[in-house]
């Protein structure tokens, strides 16, 4: 019942509004002439009763706005006031609204940026049914770092996939690389082969035709691919009658048969998939581990709950098969989760550092605005006074701060647009198509509602710290006081605490900006010893059709290594397995070391193993340590050698020449035969995340040849210039091959540290923004000082002081703000620091230099702040600062 | 003004209740009607009446109607609704309660204790 009056009142005191004023004025009246007939009856005149009258009455504002409140739906009434007064303030000072809103869309901005990018890449990397019960399975040797070596033998699979007890379906793939076509119009395509169940697990059907069938995994009933949208829509503009058309693969003619979705591009970006065909020979192998597995978890199993589960299989594995698989244990880990490895110490750090932003950009608005409070104190005590309540102020101070975080919030969302697509398209393809999601980083719905909570959020912690801030003002005194508002020391000290908060997350920012920026030349720096700008490089995987067997293998590579060095301009040109920045991990061995006992699988020593041709170490401008390097003399028939890195020299033979001494691959009872180290060569850091000094095996490619390799070659004049030369060298030797990755090392090198570089720009940007949003904090809060004290300074002329001493007394008020800053924020940015040199992968490193310049370039710009208020201290008329106030 | 008590907050509304059961009224005449019947004992401050009529309308337990008053002047009549008239019974058995037990204390003599 109450209720509903409640809501009568309401609805009718906003639907009558006007009417309902005039009824107040009109009860008042006739209460006040009421009762001025009554003294008028008791002999009083008529204008003298009606002053008695108005006088017993009391305030009348002050009631009619208690009425007001008291019949309700008053907030939403004045809100529509406030915001129209707002809007009026908003235009009247126009350079202040305008800092206002840039100042705020600069830090919600920042936030929305980063934010898109961790909303594409961590929360919606993927669009599977049931993201959360799909994980990465694979067996650790123990030795495998990154997810470059997630693998899992074929018959361990295969047992896995009947085992049961926590998977509904179990899919194996394997990335390969095609050469589709035949003739002269051979190209390189990247595709994926796969299990029939694999888009079944993954629970996503073609948009146009059919799946695999079980019976097509068999060997020779496999000719069948589905291809990728891009596929159809790149190399045969969309044609309706693709079904059924056939393409050729390695030299085999496979049936196209399905056409996926536009966004399905798992494992990552490939053109096709085909069956995954294995001979009951490699489906027995519990050697290699080759093959990737991804697993649909049953109903109600957790994935932390896998852990124990596996490790039991892995164990019973062991017992059944210890010649293979002693030491391996299988893990899994949620597909959601295999990306966080990678990015999502970069993107926390990137929004935590927006965030950072955020903050700042508050304090200095807080700043301004309590600083506009001064000017505004009349008002506020006016507004007391005619029966403003607190609440009644606080709406008004909340409205307009809302009013420009909204404001703020327009502008951001409106440059978030071209912010984000400039941050997407920023970073090349050839390392973004790797990244899943990352195409999907746009401004869509949940970008939108974040941005518009972090505005409102902002907005209403700054109305409500305004509020708080001009609750007290004291009436009488402000009321009488001719001049400006005077600031209490409380006050005062409110805003010099923001100005030291925004000196302290500048700091912050800065240092970590220099920090990463710092690292990503460091990078680029690493590699600069091989003079990437003159290598060319190209990646060559032959056919298992037509290259069966290792003599046809090495007479391919031994002819293409040989035509290509033999081109004018040519250098140097070699094989090696895998290519410094190619952002892929080397392949990791066990070895064992002759005279030392054999070690179990598990403990044994393990190292990155390379294959090489003996040109490599030339091509590339590696240094000879200690022995000697590769050479042509290290055939198939000669003994078996291999060269080490001086990482694992140290690690294996402290204090002693490895050189002479022998190593046997694999585990103990591998059937690999002993090798003898025959030299020592420099270090080479493989990836940004790869230490330098891991251990390297480097096996002559003569000795060892396999079918997928990189061409290196190093030239006199501009490396791209050689493609098409390169090109007709290979044609020449055979047409049915495709070349790959044709590109200089210098962009490869780019390319793999193109995150790096994106991250120490974005953070430069927020450092940048940081130092201007806190030197503008300084500005203000020392020339309101100077304001304030202008009397002061002007008795203190009057009495004699010299102005250099008036000068230090202004910049030392600037400088004392930016000290303690700068104190409090030396150990927050040790801390945060020292969490990014572990964090991101030894790309950061600490330095002192970086933060001691940083702390200078924070004093300077905070006395170049302070220097034009103190200009206008010095410049005061003793005479106009005695008659001020 | 010997021998008139300020009200205390929160008992302006249950005076008003009292003054309009006898009879519809308007702000002014609630004033005096509560003046009467009180025989002048009690001092309202004339403005804070119309928050409390306000919050009483709006709690729904009076009805305010527009009428004429004795001498012919527009004015704003409230009269009791039923919930009015509930809150007032309840409220008048509370507040005696209230004054008899503190009558009772007040009285105590020593040798009761």
């Amino acid at each position: 019942m109450r209720f509903v009056a409640s809501l009568r009142s309401l609805a009718s005191s906003l639907l009558h509004r006007s009417q309902i004023e005039g009824d107040l004025d009109e009860e008042l009246r006739a209460h006040i002439a009421n009762r001025a007939d009554d003294l008028e009856r008791s002999g009083l005149p008529r204008t003298e009763a009606e002053r008695r009258a108005r006088i017993e009455f009391g305030g009348q504002e002050r009631y009619k706005e208690e009425c007001r409140e008291e019949r309700g739906g008053v907030w939403l009434a004045s809100l529509w006031t406030d915001v129209r007064f707002g809007l009026r303030m908003l235009s009247k000072s126009r350079g202040f609204s305008v800092v206002a809103v840039i100042t705020l869309a600069l830090g919600i901005g920042a936030n929305a940026a980063i934010f898109s990018m961790v909303n594409a890449l961590l929360l919606h990397p993927y669009h599977f049914r049931d993201l959360d019960a799909l994980v990465r399975v694979w067996e650790d040797r123990g030795i495998d770092e990154g997810y470059d070596a997630r693998y899992v033998a074929p018959a361990d699979a295969k047992e896995l996939s009947t085992h049961g007890e926590l998977f509904e379906s179990i899919a194996t793939y394997e990335i390969r690389s095609f050469s589709l076509g035949a003739g002269s119009e051979i190209q390189p395509a990247l595709g994926c082969r796969v299990t029939a169940n694999f888009f079944d697990v993954l629970s996503v059907s073609p948009t146009a035709g059919r799946l695999f069938s079980p019976g097509e995994e068999q060997p020779g009933d496999d000719q069948v691919a589905i291809v990728s949208d891009g596929f159809w829509k790149r190399r045969y503009a969309a044609d309706p009658h693709l079904l059924g058309e056939k393409i050729s693969l390695n030299g085999r003619m496979y049936s196209i048969v399905g056409i996926m979705p536009k966004d399905f591009d798992y494992p990552v970006p490939v053109e096709l998939w085909v069956p995954l065909a294995l001979t009951p020979e490699e489906q027995a192998d519990r050697t290699q581990l080759s093959l990737q597995v991804l697993g649909r978890l049953k109903d109600g199993v957790m994935p932390d709950q896998t852990g124990a589960a596996l490790a039991n299989f892995s164990r019973r594995l062991e017992q059944d098969y210890p010649k293979t698989n002693a030491g391996r244990t299988m893990k899994a880990l949620q597909l959601r989760k295999e990306l966080y490895v990678f990015t999502l110490p970069l993107f926390l750090l990137l929004q935590a550092a927006a965030g950072f932003v955020l903050l700042l950009a508050c304090a200095n608005l807080a700043n301004l605005v309590f600083a506009r409070m001064i000017g505004r104190q009349r008002e506020i005590a006016l507004r007391t006074t005619l029966g403003a309540g607190r609440g009644r102020l606080g709406q008004l101070f909340l409205s307009e701060t809302l009013l420009y975080a909204i404001a703020a919030g327009i502008v951001a969302i409106t440059a978030s647009f071209a912010s984000v697509k400039m941050l997407r398209t920023s970073i090349p393809a050839g390392w973004t198509k790797w990244v899943p999601g990352w195409n999907g980083i746009r401004v869509d719905g949940n970008v939108l509602a974040f941005t518009i909570a972090v505005a409102l959020g902002t907005g209403l912690v700054l109305g409500l710290a305004t509020v708080l801030h001009a609750s007290h003002v004291e009436l009488n005194n402000t009321l009488k006081e001719t001049g400006a508002g005077s600031v209490t020391p409380a006050k005062r000290r409110v805003r010099s605490a923001l100005v030291i908060a925004q000196v302290m997350f500048a700091f912050v920012l800065l240092v970590c900006a220099g920090l990463t920026i710092q690292g990503f030349v460091r990078l680029a720096d690493i590699y600069r010893g091989f003079q990437p700008a003159s290598v060319l490089r190209v990646e060559i995987s032959l056919p298992e059709k037509t290259y069966p067997e290792t003599v046809k293998i090495t007479n391919f590579y031994q002819q293409l290594v040989r035509d290509a060095a033999s081109l004018p301009g040519v250098q140097h040109a070699s094989l090696i397995t895998n290519a410094p920045a190619s952002n892929v991990d080397n392949e990791t061995t066990f070895f064992n070391i002759e005279g030392q006992p054999a070690l179990k699988a598990g403990e044994a020593p393990s190292a990155d193993l390379q294959i090489a041709t003996p040109d490599f170490f030339a091509t590339l401008k590696i240094s000879l340590i200690s022995g000697r390097f590769l050479s042509e003399a290290d055939n198939i028939d000669a003994a078996r050698v291999v060269v080490i890195s001086p990482g694992m020299a140290q690690r294996f033979w402290p204090g002693d020449d490895p050189v002479g001494h022998r190593i046997k691959l694999g585990t103990a009872n591998s059937v690999e035969p002993w090798v003898t180290i025959a030299g020592v060569v420099g270090d080479v850091r493989q990836n940004w995340w790869n230490p330098t000094t891991r251990p390297v095996i480097y096996k002559p490619f003569a000795q060892s040849a396999q079918r997928s390799m990189t061409l290196l070659m190093r030239t006199q004049t501009n490396p791209a210039s050689y493609v098409s030369a390169i090109r007709e060298v290979s044609r020449q030797i055979d047409p049915g091959i495709a070349l790959r990755g044709v590109a200089t090392l210098e962009e490869e090198v780019n390319d793999s540290i193109a995150i790096i570089r994106i991250m120490g720009i974005l953070m430069g940007i927020f450092g940048l923004v940081a130092l201007v949003l806190s030197s503008i904090g300084v500005y203000g809060v020392l020339s309101e000082s100077v304001a304030q004290r202008t009397r002061e300074i002007g008795i203190r002329l009057a009495l004699g002081a010299e102005t250099p001493a008036l000068m230090k007394l202004i910049l030392g008020h600037a400088l004392k703000l930016t000290a303690i800053g700068l104190a409090i924020a030396l150990p927050v940015s040790l801390t945060i620091s020292r969490a990014m040199t572990s964090l991101i992968f030894g790309v950061v490193s600490m330095n002192a230099t970086i933060f001691a310049a940083f702390a200078a370039v924070l004093l300077l710009v905070a006395l170049g702040a302070a220097y034009l208020p103190a200009r206008r201290a010095m410049n005061v008329d003793p005479m106009v600062a005695l008659r001020y106030e | 003004m010997a021998g008139q008590a300020q009200i205390l907050p929160g008992n302006l509304d249950l005076l008003i209740l009292k003054a309009v059961s006898l009879g519809p009224l308007h702000g002014y005449g609630i004033l005096l009607r509560i003046e009467q019947i009180s025989r002048g004992a009690l001092l309202i401050e004339q403005g804070a009446l119309y928050p409390a009529l306000f919050r009483l309308v709006r709690q729904g337990l009076l009805k305010p109607s527009w009428g004429t008053s004795d001498n012919n002047r527009r004015a704003k009549f409230y009269e009791l609704t039923p919930a009015g008239r509930k809150r007032l019974h309840q409220e008048a058995a509370d507040w005696n309660r209230l004054v008899a037990a503190i009558a009772l204390a007040l009285g105590a003599e020593a040798e009761e204790v």
